[in-house]
């Protein structure tokens, strides 16, 4: 350090100059908590009124001396099919994230390793499903499921999402990272392709495959239009068509209704947290990069 | 989702065969002619193991892609031209009847399906640009450098994780009459005190603000992935120039933001034309006085309650184009930002 002070160096020294640091980090804290109330108000709001017994006209903020936790035990014995609604949705989007790894896998393969004819072709066919909104299929998949007699079970809720044009060519897209010339030498040595994809290229590839899964779980378990369509009786719903019918029986009771929301939640929310970073970059894969 | 993907690349790719004494351009073109040539017999026969085991690990995706989208899609547009038995089988040809009606060329002056894509596109205007103004704020405020700003994000991100019919649930509540936040609400704005969803004017404002707050998490996660891919030697230039807090916003980050937001601008938009949930748990049907009778809702009424699987068809194939024609827009808008870069 020179012998001589720089104006520059005490500036940083002074007393303001701290000062207005420390009001800047403060007020950015100020910002951040007041931006974080509002956007999680209606979490609280519904973890507030869950909270507040059984009223007609509840408070902003619960009794803080006798808060009633035994509400989210009460939604179970109230709604007694509520587990088996979890247990739905845990069956549906475990086999179809699984099913989508497993297709998604296998395609990407094809077209990102193998030389073919008429490729081109392929590419379009798969790209095909990510211009054609479900909406315009929908009717037609309806008629068919019900026609198979699949209504009310699990294949009529998981088989018509198994195949994703977003994973395939995310994982496509990942695939083609790897160097080509790993592939070349293990196929030099005797590997054949089905045992480099799994003993190699699945192994490497794990973030995209877990973006993947984190995706397809969280879109799964979210579903509403689908199951609400294909589901006819109390013990086939799945959580999400499960707590609207709830609350339309149980409109009054404003704790039960938040209750019931708030642990159908749960799943999701905890996928949030662990799996945020596979999530962001799935979602910024596609917006971002093109 | 979105582009993942260019057949441009793949092309790149296809062509550049890796590995052989022949250079990619004459590969290409030995495989466009179809003939093997000085490829060795070797090869050839490996080229054509390729094909079999390709279309062997593509065939379950191809399959349930046939199934579920490309069948139905033409039955969707084969459906759209007939009128149907109740329980979905064409039974008589009905031309371009359904589309006339539907877009009020039929005569009858019934206009009530082309107000719902009217409203649908009211809809989206409410939404799309406040939740972008808003995750745009909240990812500005999620740039700053200070202990603890992962907790933040994540608490931004939040709405992705909650699904649009639990947030309708807890929505319904937030706008029940009796609720104190309600009340107050009320009172400030001048609103009619009863419930904001049964009154024709505030239903679809208060329906768009629910869907405001459950698409802030993913445009919040695009934006700031923007944001942070801007350079930052970017503002260090900008501050020589005297740039500082909101001009280096104004001049540096908004310019180079402007292709991220109107490709959210599009897909928000698609989002808002899809939008069925909110509707279904919010209202449950065409709303006060058709005021909330967005297009997938009426189609679903036409499919759903009164089982007019043409008519509704008809609905599904306008949707289709309407939603095309944003799609098409979006890969406009993805390309040319490539070129940028």
């Amino acid at each position: 350090m020179s012998a001589q002070v720089s104006p520059a160096y005490r500036e940083l020294h002074s007393g303001t100059y701290q000062t207005m640091l420390l009001a800047k980090k403060v007020g950015t804290y100020l910002l951040l908590v007041l931006a974080s109330v509002l956007v999680l108000f209606p979490l609280l709001f519904a973890f507030s009124l869950a909270l507040q017994g059984e009223t007609i006209a509840p408070t902003l903020l619960p009794d803080v001396s006798k808060p009633d936790f035994s509400v989210f035990a009460q939604a179970f014995s109230k709604e007694k099919h509520l587990g088996r609604w979890i247990l739905n949705s845990f069956v549906v989007s475990v086999a179809v994230t699984l099913g989508q790894l497993l297709t998604s896998v296998l395609a990407a393969y094809a077209l990102s390793h193998l030389r073919f004819p008429a490729k081109p072709v392929f590419f379009f066919v798969f790209l095909g499903p990510l211009m054609i909104p479900w909406e315009s299929t929908i009717i037609p998949n309806y008629l068919a499921i019900t026609s198979w007699g699949w209504k009310d079970t699990y294949q009529g809720l998981i088989a018509p999402f198994l195949a994703s044009g977003f994973g395939i060519f995310l994982l496509r897209q990942y695939f083609l990272t790897i160097p080509h010339e790993l592939y070349e030498a293990a196929v030099i040595d005797g590997c054949g392709r089905t045992r480099y994809l799994w003993s190699i290229l699945v192994p490497l590839s794990r973030p995209a495959l877990g973006t993947l899964a984190v995706y397809a779980f969280l879109n799964t378990w979210n579903q509403y239009y689908w199951p609400l369509l294909v589901t006819d009786s109390t013990e086939w719903r799945t959580t999400q068509v499960g707590i609207a019918v709830f609350r339309s029986s149980e409109i009054a009771v404003y704790n039960l209704q938040m209750a019931a929301t708030l642990i159908v939640l749960l799943p999701t929310f905890i996928l949030l947290i662990l799996g945020q970073r596979q999530l962001v970059r799935g979602l910024t894969e596609g917006a971002l990069k093109g | 989702m979105s582009a993942l993907d260019r057949p441009q690349n793949h092309a790149t790719h296809f062509s550049g065969a890796v590995g052989t004494s022949v250079d990619g351009a004459t590969e290409a073109a030995l495989d466009r002619l179809g003939r093997p040539a000085k490829v060795g017999s070797r090869r050839l026969h490996r080229r054509w193991q390729d094909f079999g085991w390709a279309l062997l690990y593509m065939s379950p995706a191809l399959a349930l892609f046939l199934t579920f989208t490309y069948v139905p899609f033409v039955r969707s547009i084969l459906l759209s031209f007939y009128v149907t038995t109740p329980t979905g089988a064409p039974s008589r040809f009905n031309g371009v009847k359904y589309y006339a009606r539907l877009l009020n060329l039929d005569g009858s002056g019934r206009g009530e399906y082309l107000q719902s894509i009217l409203t649908t596109i009211e809809f989206s205007l409410m939404v799309v640009p406040l939740s972008m103004i808003t995750a745009l704020a909240l990812a500005v405020l999620a740039t700053a450098k200070v202990k603890g700003i992962g907790v933040f994000r994540t608490i931004f991100t939040s709405s992705v994780a909650i699904s649009v019919a639990s947030a309708g649930v807890i929505w319904s509540l937030i706008y029940a009459p009796n609720v104190i936040v309600t009340k107050w609400l009320v009172h400030v704005l001048q609103l009619q005190p009863d419930n904001l969803l049964n009154n024709a004017s505030t239903a679809l404002a208060a329906v768009a603000f629910m869907t405001v707050w459950t698409s802030l998490g993913f445009n919040f996660i695009i934006l700031l992935a923007g944001l942070q891919a801007i350079p930052q030697e970017l503002y260090e230039s900008g501050r020589l120039d005297g740039t500082n807090g909101w001009t280096a916003f104004r001049y540096v980050s908004l310019p180079l933001l402007t292709p991220t937001l109107m490709f959210l601008c599009i897909i928000s938009t698609i989002q808002c034309f899809q939008a069925f949930t909110q509707f279904n748990v919010l209202i449950g049907n065409e709303g006060p006085d058709n005021a909330t009778n967005v297009m997938v809702y009426a189609l679903f009424t036409a499919f759903w309650k009164d089982n007019r699987y043409g008519f509704a068809s008809a609905l599904a194939v306008v949707l289709f184009v309407i939603l095309l024609v944003l799609t098409v827009l979006q890969y406009r808008v993805l390309d040319r930002r490539v070129h940028y870069q």
